[in-house]
């Protein structure tokens, strides 16, 4: 009898928690004896602190404890990624200090913790502190930051802004090719700045055992491990075996909780200090300006096409915001995960790519759902488009006269990445079927009968996921290794706990990790545990970002199951008095092949732990093994994605109506869940074209910071969205995963923008910047009216 | 000893001291009553993730309406059920319909917003037994934000939970009865702070010009916000929600009288039977767990400039009642409010009911709100236009906007620019010209000026447009 439970929608194992109320998020914890913490946090953009005076706060009623910079002497929290520039030289790095030490450098930036018994209490105390802030010119935006005269963020380290500059790709080829073009595609765009809005707001208690000397974080993180070597190793200076970190439930991340953050290290600092746990969560506004945001990248892109409209050469350069501190991946967004993926989908044999990347007075930027290839796919998909317009072909013949045939695979591209597989003109194929998109004009001239104008996009995308191998990204300027591990206990009885270093914040690991272990055991999913989130648990990993999980730790994962399986065959052919090679394991069974003659799995397992007849030998008793796996490449999900929006032509307002996703993530474990990461990626891609902005004044105040402010999609923005798949596999890992977590966000924006354009085309619109607001999209109209009218 | 609060949880009376009456719901679930179910995700009624249900005691039955537990204050339940998501399965092995179909739909993922929107659905299960249609639904869930699934599996859920059996439930009446106050639940915390809860509108009066620094608490929907995000405290609050008067609403031939502690969501059937456009305005006043928490009589006396109910009403032609002691006086709303949050409102007097000119046959009315976003936006815009027709000629006009000055207002030039014209395009175009005359509209995040003064132009001509049916056949050209 077959367990196998591939390719269904087993319905979620953690929803019974979460819809009765019984997840255990960090916020909900509570530790005897605890502390409450409350940052106060700088409401200047850049300012010196001329003095500062805690003396009344500490009398305050409840209060424990303050400490500031000057007490909290600690080391920088350091970045997980080096970028060289062109000539060589190592990015500029400045120091991160969990509390201010003399100076502010974003709204927001910690400048003292108030611990008291509430958090009331540590609140009120909070107004007593005596600033005396001397403030400074400061600067948000990264273009006018690099212009000369813009006030310094770094005046010692950076004086000009400059973190680095970079460049991929040959350039003397790619001039060339643009010598030899008959025509020219041209854009200047901007990714717009996002923040990322977890619906869980950053929390972290910091637990101190005296008798032991022994350190616990809970935090809200994607990451325990990582948060673990970071804090530890290079902020607090504890030693591993002294720190513990626990992620438990986590209300989704997006990018925003992998990063290590001050508030972690004050909490696990602070407890020692007063030998007492100490609790802070943040407050929706502290979330709005201080989670790490999202893209911000300022891009003048151009592709030259011969006369058959074939890409010859692309050459971009991308000026990319790092906010005031270079956040724990930051320096790889706009270079490792958007640069090398400039080639697209598409043969393009030239590409050169810049990027300076430029420290201005906001929130750390770093890598939000995507992290990378959403601005790169944008970038292309929306240029592709401006190209079938400067040549008068078809956009969708355009894009199939330049697609890497399948026949092409293994394909190096010009910028670094070897592409494993794909199809494109099938996932386009499909995506034009599913959407009807030979209907459209029908479709057009109904809506143009309501009077509304209506346009139809698409995009052609491909992202990079998995990222790996680790001795590459480590030639990349990584800090840090990029395998994971998974670590199989079978228990006497033959049920088993999956130990994995990858973190499950609403991806459903519980449930696609235990098909994988029961379709290999072939035991029901009921005897499977999955554990996650704990460094004293798991043995190590390096969490869950950039649609990694199932593809590099659900491989750790199958072959630390290899590894028992064999270890169960040896058994087996002991106690089956057989030769190991002939021993066959399938739907649970260790089978001498051949025969009827078998042991069960639990047979197996409970003779690896009572070793009474047993090849004592050669073989260890127990059942448990643990597998590093570390890929051989990256992966590279990919796919069509079609929309088509309506737009009132009197007051701007722009509505999706139509939205197709034909994605290619290789092999759908959990058809239901995959479905669920694509829909939700999509919705945020809707978001980032449509709503959402992060908006700052020219001094570097955040003005975008609460929901009334920042517009986040709600249910009635959500069109009908269509879900379906055009799956090549992927050929090096042993599941033939590529990751769905971020294909959503990734084929999106460009293909709403897209549909935008073409809705204005009439009104000689060439491109609108994200987000497509009413205001904007009228500003549009309103801008070419005596254009159209003359028409 | 201290006089307990006393309401249903679970379908146990609980009675809690109440030691800070600005304690707000959800803190005192996670906290004290150790309920962590329930989540804050912005405790300023923006992201849901705090729903919960409550029951009220109404016609002989109990009424279930979701709110914002982050900005509600605990003695607020006093007299009520509070229903939350730990309450709904009634065993492990047996999920709830709404939590059923959200396992089924795969409405969940982080499940952190998770419970608020299942207790949103839970509502909108208990106030009917078929399937609503899309609109109702995003309706329902306007006030939930969800960054995982994107809503579809949510929308789904909320569909077929009605498809599953329906547990049988007999709604508490006899306990509830036997929590309800015949005379005012007044507190006096340790720290001195006070919460008084009149049930009489002669105890209010008395109360409110006893006390007249004491801030008055209607829905807690902005006064909420000021404890938790402007961390203020409140030395004094006056609640007026348990007046069973000031919840009446009383309809004559002309004329419709709401008193100023009804709800936004009690008064939406009545605003509907004047005209659609306002049910439709009024639907889009923050979220369903707001419009149930929120009142008339509040949103007016807040005096806050973009109050999406302001230009509605003032267009209409509405009189806000005034009392002091014993005595009442009315005045035009737009005469309520003097400048940016500043109202005529003086110490010891409070709002006592809002009153409404119906809709004549020879009227003419309409309503528009434009922002981003369809649900829980600030308007850039607000408009509302009122016009009488004799013979084609416009004899009154009344145009109400927000969003346009430190103020609701009404467009005066733009009103004397229709006035005893034929109701005719060129007409319409004269008052638009008018309306310049009227407002210079500030810049800002939502919009610029030149934005809000050409859309103001537009929805009147939209109206006008409206109105006579062109828009139809312009659409149809």
């Amino acid at each position: 009898m077959s367990v196998t439970s591939i390719g269904t929608s087993v319905k979620r194992r953690e929803d019974k928690r979460f819809l009765t109320g019984k997840g255990n998020y960090t916020d909900d914890m509570n530790r005897p004896n605890q502390t409450h913490a409350y940052i106060l946090r700088s409401p200047h953009a850049y300012a010196k602190i001329a003095a500062l005076d805690v003396s009344a706060a500490k009398a305050a009623p409840g209060v424990v404890a303050i400490f500031t910079g000057d007490d909290m002497k600690v080391g920088s929290i350091p970045c997980g990624w080096q970028v060289h520039s062109k000539d060589g030289s190592p990015m500029k790095e400045p120091p991160h200090p969990p509390l201010a030490q003399g100076f502010v450098r974003h709204v927001g930036d910690q400048v003292a913790v108030i611990i008291a018994e509430t958090y009331s209490e540590a609140k009120d105390a909070a107004e007593l502190i005596e600033i005396d802030y001397h403030p400074l010119p400061a600067i948000a935006d990264a273009k006018k930051a690099l212009e000369p005269g813009a006030p310094p963020v770094w005046p010692d380290v950076a004086p000009d802004n400059l973190c680095f500059d970079w460049h991929i790709g040959d350039k003397a080829a790619t001039d060339a090719a643009f010598e030899k073009a008959k025509w020219v595609a041209k854009l200047d765009l901007i990714n717009n700045r996002l923040i990322p809005n977890a619906m869980e707001p950053r929390a972290a208690i910091g637990d101190y055992d005296v008798s032991n000397d022994l350190h616990t974080l809970y935090t809200t993180s994607q990451n325990p491990h990582v948060i673990r070597l970071l804090m530890g190793a290079f902020v607090l200076g504890i030693p591993e075996s002294r720190l513990r970190v626990v992620a438990p439930d986590v209300g989704g991340g997006f990018g925003s909780k992998i990063f290590h953050y001050a508030e972690e290290a004050i909490v696990t600092w602070a407890a020692k200090q007063i030998e007492r746990p100490v609790k802070w969560t943040a407050e929706r506004s502290e979330s709005f300006m201080t989670d790490a945001h999202g893209r911000d990248h300022h891009s003048h892109a151009e592709l030259a096409m011969d006369d058959q409209g074939r890409f010859l050469g692309l050459r971009v350069a991308t000026i990319a915001n790092m906010g005031a501190y270079l956040s724990t991946f930051a320096p790889a967004v706009p270079t490792y995960l958007s640069g090398t993926l400039l080639a697209g989908v598409y043969t393009t044999p030239a590409i050169y790519g810049e990027v300076k990347a430029v420290f201005t007075h906001t929130v750390p930027v770093d890598a939000y759902r995507g992290a990378g290839r959403p601005e790169t796919t944008f970038l292309l998909e929306r240029l592709v488009d401006v190209a079938a317009e400067v040549s008068g072909i078809d956009r969708v013949e355009l894009r199939r006269r330049n697609f890497i045939p399948p026949d092409a695979y293994p394909y190096q591209t010009p910028v670094a990445l070897q592409y494993d597989s794909g199809d494109h003109a099938g996932c386009l194929d499909r995506a034009l079927e599913k959407s009807d998109w030979a209907g459209f004009p029908a479709r057009k001239a109904e809506s143009a009968a309501r009077g509304k104008l209506r346009g139809i996009g698409l995009s052609t995308y491909l992202e990079a996921c998995g990222i790996a191998p680790s001795a590459v990204v480590g030639s990349l300027g990584a800090r840090a290794a990029l395998y994971e591990v998974g670590s199989v206990r079978v228990h006497p009885t033959g049920s088993v706990t999956v130990f994995t270093g990858t973190h499950s914040h609403g991806q459903g690991h519980e449930t696609t990790f235990a098909q994988v272990v029961s379709d290999q055991l072939g035991i029901p999913i009921e005897s499977i545990e999955i554990v996650h989130g704990d460094t004293d648990k798991v043995p190590f990993g390096m969490g869950t970002y950039g649609s990694r999980s199932l593809a590099v730790g659900g491989s750790a994962i199958v072959k630390a199951v290899d590894k028992i399986v064999a270890k169960g065959k040896r058994i087996a052919a002991h106690l089956l008095e057989a030769a190991e090679a002939d021993i066959v394991f399938a739907d649970g069974k260790f089978t001498v092949a051949g025969t009827d003659r078998s042991k069960a799995f639990g047979e197996i397992a409970l003779a690896a732990y009572v070793p009474h007849n047993y090849p004592i030998e050669t073989e260890e008793p127990g059942l448990e093994e643990t597998a590093f796996y570390d890929p051989k490449n990256f992966t590279f999900p990919g796919g069509s994605h079609i929309c088509e929006v309506e737009i009132d032509p009197d007051t701007g307002v722009t509505q999706v109506v139509r939205f197709t996703a034909v994605d290619d993530v290789g092999r759908v474990i959990n058809p239901m869940i995959v479905e669920g990461q694509v829909q939700g990626g999509i919705v945020q891609g809707i978001g980032q074209a449509l709503l959402e902005n992060c908006v700052y004044s020219e001094d570097a105040q955040l003005l975008t910071g609460s929901f009334m402010d920042y517009c986040m999609p709600r249910a009635d923005d959500v069109p009908f969205i269509t879900v379906d798949h055009h799956t090549t596999l992927c050929t090096h890992n042993p599941l033939g995963v590529k990751g769905c977590g971020e294909v959503g966000a990734i084929g999106c924006p460009p293909a709403v923008i897209n549909a935008v354009v073409d809705a204005l085309k009439p009104y000689g619109v060439s491109h609108i910047d994200m987000p497509a607001t009413p205001e904007k999209v009228w500003q549009a109209i309103q801008a070419a009216r005596p254009a159209a009218a003359a028409e | 000893m201290q006089t307990p609060i006393r309401f249903l949880m679970g379908r146990l009376i609980q009675e809690v001291v109440v030691s800070d009456p600005t304690l707000t719901v959800l803190d005192w679930l996670r906290g004290s009553a150790r309920r962590p179910g329930t989540k804050e995700g912005c405790a300023e009624g923006d992201c849901g993730a705090c729903t919960v249900t409550i029951g009220t005691l109404a016609g002989g039955g109990v009424t279930y309406q979701a709110v914002n537990a982050c900005i509600q204050f605990l003695p607020m339940l006093d007299g009520k059920e509070l229903v939350t998501v730990e309450d709904l399965a009634t065993s492990d092995a047996a999920l709830h319909p709404v939590q059923q179909a959200m396992v089924t739909e795969h409405a969940s993922q982080c499940g952190f917003c998770t419970p608020g929107f299942v207790m949103s659905l839970y509502t909108l299960y208990q106030s009917r037994t078929t399937p609503p249609a899309r609109e109702e639904i995003d309706t329902a869930l306007a006030g939930n934000l969800c960054r995982c699934t994107g809503y579809t599996p949510i929308i789904a859920a909320a569909a077929s939970m009605f498809n599953l059996p329906r547990p049988a439930a007999e709604p508490p009446v006899a306990l509830l009865q036997q929590l309800q106050r015949g005379e005012a639940l007044s507190i006096i915390s340790d720290t001195g702070q006070r919460f008084d809860a009149p049930v009489t509108l002669d105890a209010l009066a008395d109360l409110v010009e006893r006390f007249p620094q004491a801030d008055l608490l209607a829905g807690a929907t902005d006064i909420g916000l000021w404890v938790t995000k402007q961390h203020r405290s409140m030395p004094h609050l006056i609640s007026v929600g348990a007046v069973a008067t000031l919840k009446e609403i009383e309809e004559t031939p002309t004329v419709i009288r709401f008193g100023a502690g009804v709800s936004f969501a009690d008064s939406l059937p009545y605003l509907a039977k004047i005209h659609l456009d306002l049910e439709r305005l009024f639907k889009r006043i923050g979220s369903v767990q707001i419009r149930n928490s929120g009142t008339l009589g509040g949103n007016i006396g807040n005096g806050s400039p973009i109050g999406d109910s302001m230009p509605a009403l003032i267009a209409l032609g509405a009189t806000v009642t005034l009392r002091k002691g014993s005595v009442e006086r009315s005045l035009p709303l737009e005469d309520y409010f003097l400048e940016y949050r500043k109202t005529a409102r003086q110490l010891g007097e409070f709002i006592v009911s809002i009153s409404i000119l119906k809709l004549e046959n020879n009227s003419r009315y309409g309503t528009d709100k434009i922002s981003k976003r369809m649900d829980q936006d600030i308007s850039a815009v607000c408009a509302a236009y009122r016009l009488e027709l004799e013979g084609g000629i416009i004899t009154a006009a009344r145009l109400g906007f927000g969003g346009m000055a430190g103020v609701p207002a009404r467009a005066r030039a733009a009103e004397a620019a229709l006035r005893g014209k034929p109701f005719e395009e060129t007409t319409i175009r004269g008052a638009m010209d008018a309306l310049a005359e009227d407002f210079s509209p500030l810049s800002d995040m939502r919009a610029s000026a030149a934005y809000r003064l050409t859309v103001a132009r537009n929805l009147l001509l939209r109206f006008y447009l409206r109105e006579t049916g062109a828009d139809d056949q312009e659409a149809a050209q």
